[in-house]
């Protein structure tokens, strides 16, 4: 039989910064495992809700709202000092990609801060009754994944402080923008779940 | 390929042969006793019928197909082949499934419809592993109370209300109706008409720990002036201890510990079953909120067992597992974990002839 | 795409170098030793642990059916009593489905995707070697727990509030629910390891319209992993709070919901009957082709019918519910929905016996299984659309018809196509045929043991034998049946046995096969039996959806050229086109994976006895990722 080349890639970057990386393809997977986590938390709390008689039961307020209101905003700067940062490392501004990075990773202590504040105001303990039990762990659910995200992106800093990073090589800090996005996004609708929810409907 | 079909077949044809004979018709789906179950049996049938002929039909297909290369390629053309996946593959099936779904709403429909008015109103609790019996009247007031034994009249519409006071269990009597599950903290309703006048075995069929497979009970279906003869029965409170030999039985029942979860009514002290228990009409949400509070502590209390004031009127004991007789309610008071090992009665040792006395006065309790 | 065919650096006719090869499989080998199969990432070496494992959980849990069998033979039978009897058939249930039958699939398409595909690895190999350690300490610590008989006992769908603290006090449902967790982790991984694999490394002309059907069963597996798996993890995370930190969710007094957890598990458990199915049919597909030798009929209605299985299967789930007290309005969708779900099934039948049709059919053992799952399979498939009608479900739900339905299914649908894919593949990862007379004697015993064990438990349901029962009176009168039955499921396990009897002795002794043994078709029979560690000398081109036998034909084979030997690179390409897009550089073997199992074990066990347990694996599992992920020096390379 006759074999022959037909196809060479020698000649192809061995860099992949973007979505012809297989590892964007796996965070991006990440991430839609992790929604369905949370679009089932969010069914979940529904459910519980159409099934209670009041809600949130009586003698509980909704929670308060100005400091999860406060980590919207502070998360959506996040999100976009992480943007910065990308820009920053395509323009080989490292000095200013290793500020952009740290940064986000201060944002998102200040929102864990704030968000073991939100715990104490939330009324009502998660041992007690189911509307105290679902509340406190999609709130907790958000609070692991914060920590998560912040320490994945302190290291991205700390790799860019040893100059790793650079135009070609930037894989990592790509799909940890990405990671970074769903986790200060999410909190959109977790926000209106726990939030607004119980005020509107 | 059709040697192995036709064997199936056989087997098939075998068994309903012979489980026609072997098993007694108090325990079956096969045996209707209910226009409910009479309707699902015929259901049953139809479809029987209709599954084999589409199973021999689809396994002809095949071995023709098998069959045609016996001595040369004949493959089909690609036209050929597509009208045999749209005819057998979707067209047939559709036009089945329509017919069959079509079918099954409506008679699901006649099922899970309001029970007609006049309806004898009964509600099963069910327990680890027993079932709780109570008879209401028709402004909801509680008439009786007996357990793992329910008897209704012929030809008159039963409504259950069904739930739990644990866990889930399921109310299944295959002889008058499907099951329907009882479900702690909500209430669940199910009716059925029974035709035809006998015992029938009715069995848990949501596994519900470590006795799931011994919580049986018996429906009684009986005429209508027998019913209201055994109801009546059943209102009154406990028969008096008369002798000194059944006052020596009612002294052990209580000196024995055996009154802290049953109830003998105009006996015992209310025990804890029924303490937490209100007669309202609507007691069920109170019960389940009361009890599973502080669900740690809860586990080591006693925990309420089957109301014996008419005891000796049942036909079975310890949930359907063995007839009512003296030596099975020796055994049954002096070792129950032998006969249903992890069950929630504890054992109870009394001298010989305290026992005979409290065998006698639990017989005597009609 | 840069096409240079006039002037290649070496023409692929003229015998590569051997060096140059040896230094291929250099590249790609994997360490010896003890330790260092801890370090393997190796695609076929991950996917055949996963294989192995899985069929080794297969044996015990047909040794625990075994056992239940025994104790029913019987009346009343005393052998063991119901707090073992009870621990056994959860343990069954719960092996067979989360540590058999899914895992077996993965493992599955870990070892053949990619070389169906023609590529060298997956492409996240050891996050591969990760998923593989956690199912394998997942299912080490489960069935430790079995035997210091502690095992949970609540049932494989561990239905609150029996499996709440209250009611299953003690350590077995914490452990269920720890594991349940764990092992949906190691599916999510191999999932998505699957996915961008299939989506992003086929061979250059690889179009998804060329893809072996069974990629496909594999992809539309893999997507209800994603979907399906993160709803039970949910309902086992909630549980595990309900029961370590008190929490309410299923506590009744509280507000909390029993059918809750029926409606998170079952989202998940519906699709989950189908992840086991769809990787069948797959398989079924790849038989049929390759012993009637011709593109299957109807490969787009295939392809459609395969998702509309995978779409339509999570709207399902509540027809595990009909007897729970839900309107009848609103269990007649489920009706509906789980009716139609016969009509791809359909399709898919009738596209095989389509292409069965007047062939020319070689009846080795693999197509012997291909028609035992017929037979069985249809009439599990009828009795599917039985039970999905709520009146007829209110009579036999929770019966023995229901066991025999789901195992006429799960067997026929699944088992037997996946031991006829063993047959199948056995000489490709091996290098030897399977003994044929063994398999003949093997298919028949495990046809007869199946039908006999399970076709009278119809019979009994509708008797009124209701599932889960340790134990029946004498006066119920399932005594015979139950004894038949009993008999028959020793020949059935005899059966199954002789299979693996089949595969230890022909290890060494079967007749020696050579790459292409069944002249199939597919990439995977284009290389060595057993492959090289590199899978492929040279990343093949495809021109058609039948590769093999049209280069035959066309008496030429395509390569691509320009991947280096001395470090792990493949080939990326485009999502629907496979054109070449990009070359990727895999990790070296590492130990990195064993380590964050372990981190996270530690995590998962640790949470059993105490919260502070799941911090602790939280900061080691970090740790143990940023030493995985830290770049290894020299940092720039290309």
């Amino acid at each position: 039989m006759r074999e022959r080349f037909v196809i060479d890639v020698g000649d192809f970057s061995r860099f992949n910064p973007g979505p012809q990386a297989p590892v964007w393809w796996g965070i991006l997977g990440l991430v839609v495992i992790e929604a369905t986590v949370i679009m089932a938390f969010i069914a979940t709390y529904f459910y519980l809700r159409l099934m209670a008689p009041a809600w949130p039961p009586e003698g509980v307020e909704p929670p308060p709202l100005l400091l999860p209101s406060i980590s919207v905003v502070l998360l959506l700067g996040s999100s976009m000092t992480m943007q910065w940062g990308s820009k920053c490392i395509e323009n080989e501004q490292y000095n200013r990609f290793v500020v952009a990075m740290f940064t986000s990773v201060g944002l998102a202590c200040t929102v864990l801060m704030l968000r073991w504040q939100q715990f104490q105001e939330l009324g009502v303990p998660w041992d007690e009754h189911v509307y105290g039990s679902i509340v406190w762990t999609i709130m907790g659910f958000h609070f692991v994944h914060l920590i998560s995200a912040a320490a994945g992106t302190l290291v991205v800093g700390i790799l860019g402080i040893k100059r790793y990073f650079n135009p070609q090589q930037k894989i990592g800090v790509v799909v940890d923008t990405l990671y970074w996005n769903f986790v200060s996004l999410v909190w959109i609708p977790l926000y209106l779940v726990v939030y607004w929810v119980p005020r509107w409907l | 390929m059709t040697f192995r079909c036709r064997n199936v077949l056989v087997l098939a044809a075998a068994l309903v042969a012979e489980s026609s004979i072997a098993s007694p018709p108090n325990q079956t789906a096969l045996v209707p006793a209910s226009d409910q179950a009479a309707g699902i049996a015929s259901l049953w049938m139809a479809m029987l019928v209709g599954g084999c002929l589409i199973f021999v039909a689809v396994m002809l297909i095949l071995a023709l197909g098998l069959w045609r290369a016996r001595r040369q390629e004949h493959r089909l053309s690609h036209l050929a082949s597509r009208n045999l996946v749209i005819a057998a593959g979707v067209a047939v099936p559709l036009a089945v499934l329509i017919a069959l779904v079509a079918g099954s709403l409506f008679l699901g429909n006649n099922i899970s419809s309001r029970p007609p008015d006049g309806a004898l109103h009964i509600e099963v609790i069910g327990w680890r592993w027993w079932w709780e019996i109570r008879y209401r009247d028709s402004q909801g007031e509680l008439i009786a109370t007996t357990a793992n034994e329910i008897h209704v009249p012929v030809d008159r519409p039963v409504r259950l209300s069904l739930t739990s006071e644990d866990v889930i269990h399921s109310f299944w009597v295959p002889n008058l109706h499907g099951k329907t599950d009882l479900v702690p903290g909500q209430t669940n309703s199910s009716w059925f008409t029974a035709r035809r006048a006998g015992t029938f075995h009715g069995q848990c069929a949501e596994f519900c720990g470590t006795q799931h497979a011994l919580m049986g009970f018996r429906v009684i279906a009986q005429s209508a002036a027998e019913f209201e003869t055994w109801l009546a029965q059943q209102a009154q409170p406990a028969r008096r201890a008369d002798s000194p030999m059944l006052r020596r039985g009612r002294e052990a029942f209580v000196s024995a510990g055996c009154a802290s979860c049953h109830v003998i009514r105009g006996v015992t002290p209310p025990a804890l079953a029924n303490a937490v228990k209100t007669d309202s009409k609507n007691p069920l949400s109170a019960d389940v909120r009361s009890l599973s509070k502080a669900r740690t502590a809860a586990r080591d209390k006693p925990v309420p067992a089957p109301d014996l004031t008419h005891f000796g009127s049942r036909l079975t004991l310890a949930a359907g597992t063995r007839p009512n007789t003296a030596g099975h309610i020796g055994g049954w008071i002096s070792d129950p974990q032998g006969i249903k090992p992890g069950v929630l009665m504890p054992p109870t040792m009394l001298e010989p002839g305290e026992l005979t006395a409290l065998i006698g006065y639990l017989q005597s309790l009609r | 795409m840069s096409q240079v065919t006039a002037n290649m650096p070496e023409s692929a006719s003229s015998a590569p170098s051997e060096q140059a090869t040896a230094e291929l499989n250099r590249t790609w080998a994997s360490p010896a030793g003890f330790f260092g199969w801890f370090t393997h990432v190796n695609h076929r070496k991950i996917g055949f642990r996963f294989i192995m494992t899985s069929l080794v959980f297969f044996v015990l849990a047909g040794v625990l059916a075994l056992l239940m069998r025994l104790q029913l033979i019987t009346p009343e039978n005393s052998l063991m009593g119901p707090e073992l009897f009870n621990q056994l058939f959860t343990m069954h249930g719960t092996t067979m489905m989360f540590f058999f039958a899914v895992p077996i699939m993965e493992g599955l398409g870990i070892y053949l995707v990619p070389l169906m595909i023609g590529t060298r690895d997956m492409c996240f190999p050891r996050l591969n070697a990760f998923g593989y350690y956690v199912y394998l300490i997942a299912g080490i610590v489960l069935y430790l727990s079995l035997f210091l008989g502690m095992a949970p006992a609540a049932g494989w769908f561990a239905y609150v509030p029996l499996a709440n603290d209250m009611f299953s006090p003690g350590k077995g449902m914490d452990i269920w629910t720890t594991m349940i967790t764990f092992i949906e982790l190691s599916a999510l991984t191999a999932a998505v390891e699957l996915i961008v694999t299939i989506f992003k490394q086929r061979a250059p002309g690889m179009s998804l319209d060329r893809m072996p059907l069974f990629v496909w069963a594999i992809l539309v597996m893999s997507f209800m992993i994603v979907f399906a798996m993160p709803t039970v993890m949910v309902g086992s995370i909630l549980l595990m709070l309900d029961r370590t930190l008190m929490t309410q969710f299923f506590v009744v007094a509280s507000g909390g919901e029993p059918l809750l957890w029926q409606h998170l598990f079952w989202f998940f458990g519906h699709p989950e009957v189908y992840i086991i199915f769809v990787p069948a049919l797959g398989v079924l597909s790849a038989i049929i082709t390759t012993f009637t030798h011709k593109r299957l009929f109807g490969y787009t209605a295939m392809v459609l019918s395969l998702v509309a299985i995978g779409f339509v299967s999570f709207g399902l789930w509540v027809h595990h519910m009909f007897t729970t007290g839900l309107p009848h309005l609103g269990l007649s969708f489920f009706t509906g929905a789980s009716a139609m779900i016969a009509i791809p099934s359909g399709v898919q039948i009738f596209c095989w016996i389509a292409s069965l049709w007047g062939a020319r059919i070689r009846f080795a053992t693999p197509m012997l299984f291909v028609l035992g799952f017929f037979a069985v399979f249809v009439i599990g498939g009828l009795t599917g659309v039985m039970v999905a009608s709520i009146p007829f479900d209110m009579q036999v739900h929770d019966t023995y018809f229901v066991v025999a339905h789901f195992h006429y299914v799960l067997i026929g649908g699944a088992v037997l196509p996946l031991f006829g894919g063993i047959y199948y593949w056995y000489p490709k990862a091996t290098g030897r045929l399977m003994s044929e007379r063994l398999g003949r004697w093997s298919f028949a015993l495990i046809f007869i043991g199946l039908n006999a064990t399970f076709f009278p438990m119809h019979q009994l349901g509708l008797e009124g034998m209701p599932r889960r029962v340790y134990t029946y009176l004498e006066t119920m009168g399932w005594g015979n049946l139950n004894l038949f039955i009993s008999l028959s499921a020793f020949v059935l396990a005899l059966g199954f046995g002789l299979t693996f009897l089949n595969m230890w002795m022909s290890r060494s002794r079967g007749t020696p096969a050579g790459p292409n043994p069944w002249d199939a078709d597919s990439l995977e029979w284009a290389t060595d039996s057993p492959p090289a560690n590199y899978n492929f000398r040279h990343i093949p081109v495809v021109r058609s959806g039948t590769p093999l036998w049209d280069d035959a034909i066309a008496n030429e084979r395509q390569f691509v050229s320009g991947l280096r030997n001395d470090r792990r690179e493949v080939l990326v390409t485009t999502l629907v086109d496979a054109e070449p897009q990009a070359v990727v550089i895999l990790p070296q073997p590492t130990i990195w994976p064993v380590l964050l199992a372990v981190a996270v074990s530690i995590g998962f066990i640790g949470t059993i006895f105490s919260p502070w347990g799941f911090w602790l694996g939280f900061f080691l599992s970090f740790w143990m990722i940023v030493g995985w992920l830290w770049p290894r020096r020299p940092w720039q390379e290309n």
